[in-house]
């Protein structure tokens, strides 16, 4: 038996680690940790419950829009604001762009070396990378005189040693599969992706105001102007600017990113049988389609349990719970009681190794993050739960891509509970999503063509027009899966706040019960060739999309060695 | 990209979490550096806060740019940091196989593309805590204004001259829905 230590799991320190017990060249059983404290909670509390959505959207460090997103509405849900038709498409919007452009650079920049070998590339030969880019889209980009200029630019830096985004991946691992020029054409196209991003960011500058970071949140709906005789506002000149931007967000989805998936898919196939994890997927639902109390949602909510698509259970808030029993906190009531998050608790308690240390006692706690279960079960979040979801519902969109993607790759529906499912789910999604802009953007023309204007609702902005004490709740499905944001108002100020994220739904530790979390559970049985080097373990984690939500990221110039995989 | 077509002629990026300790000491000076001073037109003041990659848009629109963050050395905390050109690069190299987002990802992805700004600096100061805070630990903070003044002398350096506001106008300064305002900065 061999134990394995990957720390940290992404770069940012102290965010994620990994033990596992490695025997016979396979994961036998996995510990997930967070050994970072959080607690935006302890921050939040006797604030102004409008202020939130400003230091919320500080917790993660790239997708900024999320928590603030969950955060108005829980407030609007306790105060009683209803945001105006104008206000849901602009989220809708911001929404859906941020999940669009997350997706993509999830796959090309943070899970494609997992799978793409760029030393590989170096061997590829342009004019046959050109025709197998030419075979599965017809994106312009793809002459054999554009990849050699992208394989020589490659070994140039490769030469100098500034493998930069690429450095100290596992070059050379027998786990790789692609041929030079599939990796060639991955490289190629994640260098067009940052150029792509642009878009995507153009389009929340509009939306949000201001950039880097958005200011147009506002409790009760949005402080994005919308007229069409003013200049700095909503008007037709940015109706038809967003729409070109959708449309080329979607071209290189459609044209690039999709083609890219299906092809590196199909050199992966073995990973449909690893990484299926605990089976059951919640999805809170998003995206509004009408201003109703219980809007329509365009993917819906629900729960799936042991796998079973035939039967989508209605989502009840009131089954979510926290354990605390391996985490390193303490509830009032004791380690054994599972606390709704309305009446959660964030009392940190460390009772870990000072580090440095080799390993966690993962029979006592040892992790920051919480367990969060519903009704009781360990439960998956994320684009592969709401692709589930929808297609068990019978999204018919989502049904045709799915079938048409399993079909590309041969494989039957099992193949969707897997790591590799993960991966083909999260496309799919941004496909449907990057599909699904325009529409929104139509209806917001719409909107302005019959003057109706209004982007907030002014009613219940003073506190005097709260009650005196009251509760809400706020979910939002973001790039990673559900995230629940819960605030408790008395006397205008903020007394509790708990956000539930998705990472801790997926990379929390075990439960009272002692059953795995996600992530945990999805690495049994993972095929480890070489333990010093567990790319394998890497696959299934990232294709969660692990984020561990604080973002601190101080640079380090005294060349301290920042992560290690250990074998001990 | 040639240097003319770059429509920031100076970025002066500042980069952290707000919300832990010193690692936001460098966002947390650009909003006090723009409350305080007159921002001449070509220069662009902007909190990145942990943005990582969605930055490299700004910085490739870039002629010159200033980066403000924590930086950890061998020096104590609260010691100020400059470095520039490519020392900057493998002083924020790490050295692992993860993907992860940050920094040194954004300056990366830029040299790749072969669009890095033509003159970069990184003004820092070693922080002491990074855990949960709105606020600086003592010693950094005591070193922020400090800090301030150096990022005004190097623009001043690159040729950009930054001008302290009259003090009606730095009351005004900030916008009322940043979370600088709402941290009270």
């Amino acid at each position: 038996m061999t134990h394995v230590v990957v720390d940290p799991v992404t770069r940012i320190e102290g965010h994620l680690r990994i033990e596992a017990e490695v025997d016979g060249g396979f994961v036998k059983d996995a510990w997930s940790s967070s050994t970072m404290f959080r607690g935006i909670e302890l921050i939040l509390k006797g604030r102004d419950p409008r202020d939130a959505w400003a230091f919320t959207q500080r917790i993660c460090g790239v997708c900024t829009t999320v928590h603030a997103i969950a955060s108005i509405r829980a407030v609007e849900n306790a105060v009683g604001a209803v945001p105006p038709p104008n206000a849901r498409l602009l989220r809708n919007l911001i929404i859906g762009s941020q999940c669009v452009q997350d997706h993509v650079i999830h796959f090309y920049h943070l899970h494609a070396l997992d799978w793409v070998d760029i030393v590989s590339a170096l061997s590829a030969d342009p004019a046959k990378t050109s025709a197998l880019a030419e075979s599965i889209s017809d994106w312009p980009l793809s002459s054999a005189k554009y990849f050699a200029s992208v394989r020589d630019r490659i070994k140039g830096f490769v030469e100098r040693g500034q493998l930069g985004p690429f450095a100290n991946a596992y070059w050379g691992h027998p786990a790789y599969a692609l041929p030079p020029e599939a990796n060639l054409m991955a490289v190629a196209h994640y260098l067009e992706a940052l150029d792509w991003q642009r878009d995507v960011i153009k389009m929340h500058a509009i939306l949000g105001g201001k950039n880097p970071h958005l200011q147009s949140f506002l409790v009760g709906g949005m402080a994005t102007p919308i007229d069409p005789d003013r200049q700095a506002s909503i008007n037709a000149g940015t109706i038809a600017e967003l729409k070109g931007l959708a449309a080329r967000a979607r071209d290189f989805v459609t044209k690039v990113y999709i083609p890219d998936l299906l092809a590196v898919a199909s050199f992966y196939k073995s990973w449909a049988g690893y990484g299926g994890g605990v089976g059951n997927y919640l999805v809170y639902g998003e995206y509004p389609e009408d201003d109703a109390a219980k809007p329509a949602l365009f993917l819906p909510p629900g729960v799936i349990r042991k796998r079973d698509l035939s039967k989508v259970e209605a989502f009840d808030p009131a089954k979510i719970t926290e354990h605390i029993k391996h985490s390193w906190y303490e509830y009032a009531g004791g380690d054994d009681q599972a606390l709704h998050p309305s009446k959660g608790e964030t009392r940190p308690k460390y009772t870990g190794p000072n580090p440095p240390y080799e390993r966690l006692d993962t029979a006592a706690k040892y992790s920051w993050l919480k367990s969060p279960r519903y009704d009781g079960e360990p439960m998956e979040v994320g684009p592969l739960a709401r692709m589930l979801v929808a297609y068990g519902s019978g999204h018919a969109r989502v049904k045709e891509l799915v079938g048409a993607v399993l079909k590309k790759l041969g494989v039957g529906p099992e193949a969707l509970f897997s790591t590799l499912g993960r991966v083909a789910a999260r496309g799919i999604e941004t496909q449907i999503l990057a599909e699904k802009m325009g529409d929104w953007i139509d209806q917001l023309a719409a909107n302005m063509a019959r003057r109706e204007l209004r982007i907030h609702d002014n009613s219940k902005w003073e506190p005097s027009s709260w009650p005196k004490d009251c509760t809400g709740a706020g979910f939002h499905e973001a790039p990673r899966g559900a995230l629940g944001h819960w605030v408790h108002i008395k006397d205008g100020v903020i007394a509790n706040y708990q956000c539930v994220v998705p990472s801790t739904w997926n990379a929390g530790p075990r439960d009272a019960q002692g059953r795995r979390g996600p992530y945990e559970e999805a690495l049994l049985g993972t095929p480890v060739a070489d333990p010093t080097k567990p790319i394998e373990i890497l696959r299934t984690v990232h294709s969660f999309d692990p984020c561990m939500a604080c973002g601190v990221h101080v640079l380090d110039a005294s060349q301290r060695k920042l992560a290690e995989v250990r074998v001990v | 990209m040639t240097s003319t077509s770059r429509p920031i002629r100076l970025l002066i990026l500042g980069l952290g979490n707000l919300l832990c300790g010193d690692d936001g000491l460098g966002a947390a000076a650009i909003v006090r550096l723009k409350a305080r001073y007159e921002i001449p037109d070509g220069v662009s003041v902007l909190d990145g806060g942990t943005l990582g990659l969605a930055l490299l848009p700004y910085l490739e629109d870039a002629e010159k740019a200033i980066l403000v963050d924590a930086i950890r050395t061998d020096d104590p905390p609260g010691s100020h940091v400059r470095l520039d050109g490519d020392d900057i690069g493998p002083a924020v190299a790490s050295r692992l196989s993860p993907h992860q987002v940050g920094v040194a990802d954004l300056l990366d992805a830029a040299r790749w593309r072969g669009r890095l700004p033509d003159v970069l600096v990184l003004l820092g100061l070693v922080p002491k805590t990074l855990e949960l805070g709105l606020h600086r630990s003592p010693r950094v903070e005591a070193q922020v204004p400090e800090l301030i003044r150096r990022i005004v002398e190097e623009a001043r350096g690159l040729g950009f001259t930054l001008t302290l506001r009259r003090d009606d106008e730095a009351l005004a300064a900030p916008g009322s829905l940043d979370i600088a305002r709402a941290l009270g900065l």
